[in-house]
């Protein structure tokens, strides 16, 4: 049986800079507390064991559901009395690895004990036959784990992560990365290419907008074979904003006559569909309601704020009230995620928050409290959200857990987040 | 079943081939480069006087998070009317490249930068311009005329500026 701990959950604290969600949270908890043994043969690295070490240790946290003892331990992979317990250490399990690699490929073999009788409950091999993606089996480890002790799924650490940043004056890369940024990969370059948006639901193929030819363009990029396909040029600006579930429909906001609008597009027929049509800014349209409506941006009423509408329904509603000046929205069923504009001021740092709605009822949380939080986007999974922490020309991807009430950031080596996907 | 009774224990191996990628990266700028007739100091005769138009255009400056252009901009969308329609620059099309500062790096911003565009267009037909001799284009947040963090630098950024096309 697994002694309870007291677990005083405020602020959480990453290897990264942590940030406050609004409802700080002082709860008695009940969290099983883990330590996580390096069993890795004497001859791999220690700068390869300890990154790994930390990215099992980082991801045990972000998940919220184990209580983890700050510590690196080590151990041999068979385990002994005192390895098997740790008894000093008072922890109800122990999450134990072994890495090897050679020049491209990782091995890693784990194992679950249950520190209480010795026992192990799980033990699995897991390979990767490109190193420089560990970060994945790092993850996908933590994910197996956390499912062995009945935790809900934190399944969403193993998506990918698109995202653009700036390099310089019209100039941005699109790069994918898992969701700490531990693991990089830049995939397009050369001038401006900004607004990637994942294609389907196994992320081998993307949308982003570039800006190489006479006209604002999108392009689908196929990860599988390099293959990029030209989707649609207009002059102004072009984004796919959100691509339909069963992936062959696209929202993109256009300007064929300068004029932005949110358009629906037919992957198959091409077939292009205007569904706003407003003299000033209509942007950013998301499907909502089974792919029937959008929910988007405009400043119809004045400054930006939400709207709803069905696709082939001029109608509109104001979907929020709370709040002056919402800027980029995204959505989950019945769920939306927006930043807001707290204060507009000419001369300071803008203050953007982020909150979360239901266009079904009239629940409404704030999720950040201060400085720019930007680009909130849903995982697979409701419960986590990323969003963009803008620091002058510096900036972090952030990850919110809604149900734990913790936020994490991950600093950006070099460049600045322009938009993000996963 | 002793102290350490035996669980069943599962070993299984997984590879992760990740997403058996290619390794793909693209270069935006290759085979999209202009050609260009240069003369021996590196310029023809007809990028001199682009550039010469360009550099004697005035950059139209913005309020923090509006589009309509300012009353004290009204006299830079006039002469920029005169050098556009003058006899040595009708022959070109001239775009129009809206700017926002760095606050926002959403769509609305892009829309705000192409708005300010749209503006400036507007009043350079207003002065007599064709309309179908200008084009906009919004690079948002992308092209700051200053990296620093102030509101002088943030000024400048809400900004339209122009591109003489041949």
């Amino acid at each position: 049986m697994i002694k309870k701990f007291v677990v005083f959950l405020c602020l959480a604290i990453f290897a990264y800079a942590g940030d406050a969600t609004v409802e700080i949270v002082k709860k008695i908890d009940v969290l099983p507390k883990i330590a996580v043994q390096d069993a890795s043969p004497k001859n791999v690295d220690v700068s390869s064991r300890q990154s790994f070490y930390k990215l099992i240790a980082g991801d045990l946290r972000v998940s919220s559901h184990f209580n983890v003892l700050d510590e690196y331990l080590q151990s041999s992979y068979e385990g002994g009395p005192l390895e098997n317990f740790l008894s000093d250490k008072k922890v109800d399990m122990i999450l134990r690895f072994s890495l090897t690699q050679d020049i491209n490929a990782a091995t890693v073999n784990v194992k679950l004990i249950n520190a209480k009788t010795g026992v192990t409950t799980f033990e699995k091999v897991y390979s990767i036959t490109d190193k420089r993606r560990n970060p994945f089996l790092a993850h996908k480890i933590v994910v197996d784990a956390n499912d062995q002790v009945g935790a809900p799924s934190v399944k969403w650490m193993e998506q990918s992560v698109i995202f653009a940043r700036y390099t310089e004056a019209k100039k941005s890369e699109i790069v994918i990365s898992d969701y700490t940024l531990s693991y990089t990969k830049t995939v397009v370059t050369g001038g401006l290419n900004i607004f990637p948006k994942w294609a389907n639901a196994d992320q081998s193929a993307f949308y982003y907008t570039s800006y190489s030819g006479a006209d604002p363009t999108i392009y689908r990029y196929d990860l599988k074979d390099g293959s990029r396909k030209n989707i649609i040029s207009s002059p102004g600006m072009v984004v796919c904003s959100d691509v339909s579930k069963d992936g062959t429909k696209l929202l993109l906001t256009m300007a064929p006559k300068d004029q932005t609008d949110i358009y629906l597009y037919d992957i198959q027929s091409r077939k292009i569909t205007k569904i706003t049509d407003y003299s000033g800014i209509d942007v950013n349209g998301n499907f909502i309601d089974d792919d029937k409506r959008i929910a988007f941006v405009s400043d119809r009423l004045g400054s930006p704020d939400i709207f709803a509408q069905g696709i082939y329904d001029k109608s509109f509603e104001k979907l929020v009230y709370h709040g002056k000046n919402k800027n980029s929205i995204s959505t989950y069923d019945n769920y939306i995620v927006y930043s807001s504009r707290e204060a507009d001021s000419e001369f300071g740092r803008n203050t953007f928050n982020l909150y979360l709605i239901s266009t079904k009822t009239d629940y409404l949380r704030q999720l950040t409290a201060s400085g720019e939080n930007l680009y909130p986007r849903f995982a697979k999974d409701p419960d986590t959200i990323m969003f963009i922490k803008q620091f002058g020309n510096q900036s972090a991807l952030g990850i919110i857990r809604l149900n734990a009430n913790k936020t994490y950031q991950f600093q950006l080596k070099t460049g600045k987040l322009q938009s993000i996907d996963w | 079943m002793g102290k350490l009774a035996l669980t069943s224990l599962a070993v299984a191996v997984l590879v992760l081939t990740g997403c058996s990628q290619k390794s793909p990266e693209v270069d935006m700028t290759k085979g999209t480069g202009d050609t260009k007739g240069a003369s021996s100091d590196g310029m023809s005769a007809l990028q001199k006087l682009i550039a010469s138009l360009e550099a004697n255009s005035k950059t139209i400056y913005f309020d923090f998070d509006k589009y309509s252009v300012r009353k004290d901009q009204q006299s830079n969308i006039d002469a920029n009317a005169a050098l556009f329609n003058s006899a040595e620059a009708k022959s070109f099309s001239i775009k129009v490249e809206g700017n926002c500062d760095e606050f926002g790096t959403d769509e609305y911003n892009y829309a705000l930068g192409l708005k300010r565009a749209k503006s400036v267009k507007d009043g350079l037909v207003a002065k007599g311009m064709v309309a179908d001799r200008i084009t906009v284009v919004s690079y948002g947040e992308s092209n700051p005329a200053s990296t620093e963090h102030n509101k002088d630098a943030w000024a400048k950024n809400r900004r339209a500026e122009f591109k003489v096309l041949p």
